[in-house]
């Protein structure tokens, strides 16, 4: 795995990398962030995540040369962490009132409704971060007949709970916002609660899955609030 | 809220909101930093009232505000310049400015710069959440002030109105067309023909402009195939899909999958935040 650092500001770099979004890449973005705090905490201001990036805002001035040496010493030596397996079940109502799109995306793609929601239900997805808005997990492990270009048009309002598919990802929109993304389900889970610490229950790292719910149950979770089972 | 000194909200357009020096440490849940746009103000404002250099301030992005103060305190503008009167009584709008029990303060007419900031001795009251008070929609209670409303401030000590300080802000600066950026990460992927017309062009700032970011009103063609998710900061310049430069703000998420063309340095935020739509600006280019 090559690993490089580039800075573009005197405050801001970034490792790369080149090779596809994988679970392995995951592993070693975790472990490498692990160790760079240990080595560099207190010049660093934040390290942040992406997909095949890793970006850290410094609170003062490090040569480029310097971390691009420790990252020829350290990439070898980084013990990846064994993925705990925590397992998140997410209660999801797939139906056309909570998810608009369901009856026309399971037509856009020749199946029927059910085909479509044991194939969005039946995998295990990985949190790979956070982003977009507070609380929404960046989730990979869609399977590859449910890949849909987003919307051309956003909707305006995508209700807080949505579960949706865009492009090749699935995700579940925290609170209520504009978005491009399908919209076949909503859980009636809290995902974001800016009073609790952490105010997410989920790590990146861990898999989450869909379970599927009747509107009579998802009704009863609305009006009794669950906190997330662990499979 | 607890029995603090009211201010009354009598009048504001939208966009008025409580900001300080925003949420360091919470990117990890996908929470933005927040904050004053105008940093520059913001700090010279709590620096110039001796607050805290986070104390919490009003920022005001409209003109037509008017405020009533139920008792004495010492308060600050500065950012835009703005007409204001006190009591109906035209006065200097920046710097430090006396308060009176029953005081009326209105904003008027912005001249220069888009954004004014009320500061107040002590910073205003408002509840912390994820270490700041800095308003959000879906962390903070509300997101944007309202008429009617009331804000606390807490009493002040007895001497502080014989202040001699007579520092004045000047906006003046607001008028550089100059703003400063470094090549960001995905600058490499851009064709000579897209690199030369951010270079060389002017760019105008459209009307699109909230505290997530301004689109600019140019196109470049985007012949960038779309990106895996990537960290983006308050400075970065995105390039849409639909080919618009689209410079973020304060507010803005904390990933994107535009890709992230430039960075401006942090003076440069506070500046282009000041900028309104139909203004130009160049992008001048630092070496990292």
């Amino acid at each position: 795995m090559i690993t490089r650092y580039q800075s573009f500001t005197p405050f801001f770099g970034e490792f790369s990398w080149d090779q596809p979004i994988s679970d392995e890449l995951l592993q070693f973005q975790i472990a490498l962030a692990k160790q760079f705090k240990i080595d560099f905490g207190k010049d660093i201001q934040e390290v942040r995540m992406g997909f095949k990036t890793l970006s850290v805002l410094w609170k003062k001035e490090i040569p480029s040369m310097e971390i691009t040496s420790w990252i020829e010493c350290m990439a070898d030596q980084l013990t990846l962490i064994t993925w705990e397996q925590k397992v998140w079940e997410v209660p999801v109502c797939y139906s056309e009132s909570k998810g608009k799109d369901l009856k026309i995306l399971a037509a856009r793609k020749n199946m029927s409704k059910e085909e479509l929601i044991s194939l969005h239900s039946n995998p295990s997805y990985r949190i790979y971060f956070f982003g977009f808005l507070p609380g929404f997990m960046y989730l990979n492990g869609l399977h590859e007949v449910l890949h849909t270009p987003r919307k051309s048009v956003p909707e305006l309002i995508v209700p807080a709970g949505s579960v949706a598919i865009g492009a090749n990802q699935t995700g579940i929109y925290p609170s209520q916002s504009p978005g491009g993304w399908h919209l076949i389900g909503t859980s009636p889970l809290v995902f974001f609660d800016p009073k609790s610490k952490p105010p997410v229950w989920a790590s990146p790292g861990e898999l989450i899955v869909f379970r599927p719910i009747t509107e009579k149950e998802f009704d009863f979770d609305m009006r009794h609030p669950q906190i997330p089972k662990l499979k | 809220m607890t029995a603090n000194l009211n201010f009354k909200v009598v009048k504001t357009g939208p966009g008025t909101s409580i900001q300080d020096l925003g949420r360091n440490g919470f990117s990890e849940f996908g929470v933005p930093y927040s904050g004053a746009l105008d940093k520059r103000a913001f700090r010279w404002t709590n620096h110039i009232l001796r607050n805290q250099e986070d104390a919490p301030m009003l920022e005001i992005m409209q003109p037509g505000f008017k405020a009533k103060f139920e008792s004495p305190t010492l308060i600050c503008l500065a950012g835009a310049s703005a007409s204001c009167t006190l009591n109906q009584i035209p006065i200097y709008a920046h710097g430090l400015i006396p308060i009176q029990a029953n005081d009326v303060l209105e904003i008027g007419k912005f001249e220069q710069g888009s954004i004014l900031y009320l500061g107040i001795k002590n910073g205003f009251q408002t509840e912390k959440i994820l270490d700041s008070q800095s308003w959000y929609s879906g962390i903070s209670p509300t997101s944007m002030l309202q008429r009617g409303d009331n804000l606390s401030y807490s009493p002040v000590e007895s001497g502080i109105f014989e202040s001699n300080s007579k520092a004045k802000w000047n906006s003046d600066f607001y008028d550089s067309e100059l703003i400063e950026v470094y090549a960001g990460p995905d600058w490499g992927l851009l064709d000579l023909e897209a690199q030369s017309a951010i270079y060389e062009h002017k760019f105008t700032l459209s009307s699109l402009k909230n505290r997530m970011a301004i689109q600019l009103e140019e196109w470049i063609l985007n012949s960038i195939p779309e990106l895996p998710t990537a960290p983006v900061f308050p400075g970065t310049v995105q390039l849409t899909s639909g080919g618009k430069l689209l410079i973020l703000l304060r507010d803005a998420q904390v990933t994107g999958g535009y890709p992230r063309i430039l960075q401006l340095s942090e003076s440069a935020i506070s500046l282009i935040s000041q900028k309104k739509p139909m203004q130009k600006i160049k992008f001048l280019f630092l070496k990292n």
